[in-house]
């Protein structure tokens, strides 16, 4: 109880520190949230102006746009860690390699709660979806959504953080392992504005919610071997 | 300048002789890309001695201390801290050792105040927020405590560095080049340092390419050359010929023959 406690506390220290420098890091925060939205744009300009059309669309432009989005974010609280080479220290501090990995993720997840909260926004103003009547299940989804892209996220930019071609190599190890996720997300987003006419919301949150599950489980006991040498 | 508050771990106190020897090496080697930085090094180092550990650029300083924190693992032998394996046991090595290395490791965009926050909790220091006042003092930062990192001088980092191996209670100090990139005041802080850790029997090795400031402070001497041990003495220093595994790369033999 008192190491679980213990890791607690150095994970939510190590989100702690990645939330502060992230709010002190230039606006970037500002700039992903930008580039979200000219995601956005940019679908809505290649679909046209046919609103059924945009409509339709909507659920999976809003994962495309969160996704990625959440590729820069991830990668940048990774890449707080290369400031003087921060991310030897990191490994350096005698505390579990699990905690450190939480911090990541619950650092990551909190700004990928932002960015679903704002892209969902946006969503429903530029492609004119209801949004408000199905608030909760599109809540659940986005919570569901923004911690799985924070658990897979966390992981893969530990892995290429150190590499030359990290901004490549990042969303080509992603992309790939976010699908199932991206799958469920679009589906669950698209029933939730529907109405739920087949009774497939649950389901679909379910499959988030393992998938969630398993990417932070073997996220965690995985991420102790990218600090080592 | 005050008093420095050195926190003395359990494991420092007593006799030297009643402890395992801090540091014991047998057949070091670390080879980067096929090329060895140690090829050999088999050296042992009581507990509670200050010694230098000399050597030109390129001699395998840094890579000796940086297998000691376990930042990289041997490519062949054994190292121990505290009479613990650092391939075996890391963490219970990590909870021993305190390091300065040439990179601080400090957050740009935190303050002197929050890097040493944050290094204080990932350090388990008890009453972290008055040791954190205190080593700020110690190290003559109390006035820059809220300033962002970012605008801070190479010397400034360093002495900041050194504030955060006064929050923990390490039985062993790595200092890798203590006294690059410091003004007299800091230099002088370093010396103060070396002379309370002595005083309290914590082991401290620090790399330096000369000895003159460190004089007056080691008990003994180790002098690193290509990789290998080229003479050692002093107090409580010990070392040995390679005697390397006949499986060892032909690069790491060659420099060990």
């Amino acid at each position: 109880m008192n190491a679980l406690r213990l890791e607690l506390r150095v994970a939510v220290a190590v989100a702690r520190k990645d939330a502060l420098a992230e709010l002190r890091g230039r606006h970037a925060t500002v700039s992903t949230l930008f580039f979200a939205a000219i995601v956005l744009l940019l679908f809505g300009f290649a679909l046209g102006p046919d609103a059924a059309r945009l409509a339709a669309a909507a659920p999976g432009f809003l994962w495309l746009a969160v996704v990625f989005a959440g590729i820069l974010a991830v990668n940048r609280l990774h890449l707080l860690e290369t400031d003087d080479d921060a991310m030897e220290q990191l490994a350096l501090y005698p505390v579990s390699r699990r905690a450190i990995y939480a911090g990541k993720a619950l650092g990551g997840f909190a700004v990928m709660l932002l960015i679903g909260i704002v892209v969902l926004g946006a969503v429903g103003i530029l492609f004119a979806v209801d949004i408000a009547s199905a608030w909760l299940p599109l809540s659940t989804a986005v919570v569901l959504g923004a911690l799985g892209v924070a658990a897979v996220g966390t992981f893969y930019a530990g892995l290429t953080v150190r590499l030359r071609a990290r901004e490549v190599m990042l969303p080509l190890l992603m992309l790939p392992v976010l699908a199932p996720l991206l799958l469920g997300a679009v589906k669950a987003t698209t029933a939730a504005i529907a109405g739920d006419p087949f009774g497939e919301l649950g389901a679909w949150l379910q499959l988030m919610a393992a998938f969630d599950l398993v990417m932070l489980v073997a996220g965690a006991a995985t991420y102790g071997f990218l600090l080592e040498d | 300048m005050p008093q420095t508050t050195i926190y003395v771990s359990p494991r420092s106190v007593g006799a030297p002789d009643s402890r395992p020897p801090a540091v014991d090496t047998t057949d070091l080697a670390r080879l980067f890309a096929g090329s060895p930085a140690l090829a050999g090094v088999s050296l042992r180092i009581d507990a509670g001695r200050t010694v230098a550990l000399l050597g030109a650029n390129g001699a395998g300083k840094t890579t000796l201390l940086r297998i000691l924190t376990t930042a990289i693992a041997p490519s062949y032998g054994r190292a121990c801290v505290d009479g613990l394996d650092v391939g075996r046991d890391p963490h219970l090595v990590r909870e021993r050792v305190a390091y300065l290395s040439h990179a601080t490791g400090m957050y740009d965009d935190l303050t002197a105040r929050e890097n040493l926050a944050f290094a204080a909790t990932m350090l388990g220091t008890p009453d972290a927020e008055q040791r954190v006042e205190r080593a700020l003092a110690d190290v003559g930062l109390a006035q820059r405590s809220g300033d962002r990192v970012r605008g801070f001088s190479a010397g400034m980092r360093k002495r900041l560095a050194l504030g955060r191996i006064l929050l923990g209670n390490a039985s062993l100090v790595l200092l890798d080049e203590p006294y690059a990139t410091l003004d007299a005041d800091g230099m002088g802080i370093v010396d103060q340092l070396l002379a309370a850790w002595h005083q309290v029997g914590v082991t401290v090795l620090v790399a330096s390419h000369t000895t003159d400031r460190l004089e007056a402070f080691v008990d003994g001497r180790v002098i690193l050359e290509r990789g290998l041990i080229a003479a050692a003495s002093g107090h409580g220093v010990v070392s040995a010929p390679p005697s390397l595994p006949a499986d060892s790369r032909p690069a790491l033999r060659e420099v060990a023959q």
